[in-house]
């Protein structure tokens, strides 16, 4: 490994940004993600930036069971990410619809369906510590070698 | 032709001081906004088409896993609804249990909506302070329900956990640590030159406006319209002597205002219900039968009603469901946005009068 992919490793691994995305869910999720932000848990402290903005972001949140009016837009937000990037699916929602997947409802999931999803983090809605734990988690194990993987 | 309208700027749906999406349209000459366009549709999921045909154990969760703020009102309407329907009476001490997890909910739902106005206006000093103040009121609701956001607290006849001594001695002491801190913070808001600046005078919607708008919650409140406060027909909240809080001058920063003085006044609700609990049993009995009613309550952001018609089973055959965020989007877009002097002040305002997209859409 060359130095430069060791210092790529290194930095990569200290400065995450997060873009959030609510695709329909109750905001149960939403305001679970905000909460991270707070100085108890300190999302910042482990160098994740909430930015909600995908032109610069690594990984993407994606929360709620997918409606039609954000099919299409899910795949755009996705494909401006630069990569390398990795898409989280936080709460049941995203999952397999959760309560809001039965006859009559308007829903499409599981985003997995239109965006490839790296991880998921099932409740309803989860721990912030959960999902602090998830990016913490999947964030190096993605972006580790990234240029070597690609080769 | 002359030219009216220079540019149109979408604001939306995705933007980094929304939680939710929804997309706003301004007008503007140069930088003034001349008027605002609100367009809805992205969290439509139907949970009403849902609802119909489904036993009321289903309609409980679905109730309130429409918005996932203020899910306690939404549990709390929909089960006075249905005890309306069956006559089923509910035992003193879970009447009071109800008003203290109520009261909870409505502080965390009003500390959150005051961060995001102070994260919009970029006083990110401020807005941190309260994130942390509200994580102590979400230990305090996961103390008594087991849970943070989605409690499903109350049932029929009653509420499912009672309180201990114990609880009760840690929610007190709760409360007097948030108390505290609350008290610091709105002197800090309402002292700072940089709010003053960016809050005073911006978004100002009158009393006739607010009436003509049917504006509810805070936000009719803050523009002098006491009575749309629907604790006052509550017989728990009555009992405790509720009175409004209200303000006069109707821009964001009495909007702000308004919600943080309801916080120290759920704070005092909260003490007065712990200190007149009275002994006995928390459920009842009972069993949900055939019936219709229309049953308004008041949530975090307004008038909330419910229309229900259920079978002689307990099912439920037509549900109807209004939230108080689909008036107060109304009367921002049409009453506070007007004129305003630039866009950064259209999303301060919109943020101000505490929008909840996935209650409005459901």
């Amino acid at each position: 490994m060359s130095l430069l992919q060791k210092l790529k490793n290194r930095v990569r691994s200290k400065s995450i940004h997060v873009c959030f995305v609510d695709v329909g869910s109750c905001n149960g999720c939403d305001i679970e993600v905000l909460a991270c932000l707070a100085p108890r848990y300190d999302i910042e402290q482990y160098g994740i930036y909430v930015h909600n903005n995908p032109r610069e972001a690594d990984i993407l949140l994606v929360m709620g069971a997918v409606t039609p009016q954000w099919v299409d837009k899910l795949v755009a937000i996705w494909e401006k990410i630069p990569e390398p990037k990795a898409a989280i699916a936080i709460g049941n929602c995203p999952i397999s619809g959760c309560v809001y997947n039965r006859r009559d409802s308007y829903i499409d999931p599981p985003a997995a369906k239109h965006i490839p999803i790296a991880a998921q983090v099932p409740g309803c809605p989860p721990r912030p510590t959960e999902i602090l734990a998830a990016i913490l988690s999947l964030a190096p194990t993605i972006f580790e070698n990234y240029e070597e993987k690609k080769r | 032709m002359k030219k009216t309208v220079d540019v149109s700027i979408p604001i939306g749906p995705m933007h980094p001081c929304w939680k939710e999406p929804i997309r706003l349209k301004c007008e503007t000459i140069g930088e003034r906004v001349l008027r605002t366009e609100v367009e809805l549709g992205y969290m439509k999921k139907g949970i009403e088409r849902i609802m119909r045909g489904r036993p009321w154990q289903e309609v409980m969760f679905l109730a309130e896993r429409i918005c996932g703020i203020c899910s306690v009102i939404h549990n709390m309407v929909f089960i006075e609804a249905m005890e309306g329907i069956s006559g089923i009476a509910v035992p003193p001490r879970a009447a009071y249990l109800r008003v203290v997890v109520n009261e909870l909910d409505r502080m965390e739902s009003h500390i959150l909506a005051n961060f995001s106005y102070c994260y919009t206006i970029e006083h990110e000093t401020l807005a941190m302070y309260l994130l942390n103040v509200r994580e102590i009121v979400l230990d305090q609701l996961e103390r008594i329900t087991g849970s943070r956001i989605n409690t499903a607290y109350m049932i029929p006849g009653g509420v499912r956990f009672d309180i201990t001594e114990e609880d009760a001695a840690a929610l007190l002491a709760g409360l007097a640590r948030v108390e505290e801190d609350v008290e610091r913070y709105t002197r800090m808001f309402a002292t700072s030159y940089l709010i003053a600046l960016r809050s005073r005078g911006v978004g100002t919607m009158t009393r006739e406006k607010a009436i003509e708008a049917h504006a509810v919650g805070p936000t009719g409140r803050a523009s002098n319209v006491p009575e749309c406060d629907l604790r006052l027909q509550h017989p728990t909240y009555q009992k405790l002597g509720f009175t409004p809080v209200c303000r006069t001058e109707g821009d964001n920063f009495a909007r702000n205002m308004v919600r943080f003085d309801e916080v120290m006044q759920s704070i005092s609700l909260i003490r007065q219900c712990i200190g007149q609990l009275p002994e006995g049993p928390i459920r009842g009995g009972g069993a949900c039968t055939a019936g219709e009613i229309t049953y308004q309550g008041e949530a975090p952001r307004g008038e909330l009603t419910y229309y229900i018609k259920s079978d002689e089973y307990g099912r439920i055959i037509d549900i109807t469901v209004r939230t108080p965020s689909i008036m107060n989007i109304e009367a921002c877009t049409h009453h506070m946005i007007n004129d305003v002097t630039s866009v950064a002040d259209v999303t301060s305002t919109f943020i101000s009068s505490d929008p909840c997209v996935a209650c409005t859409e459901r």
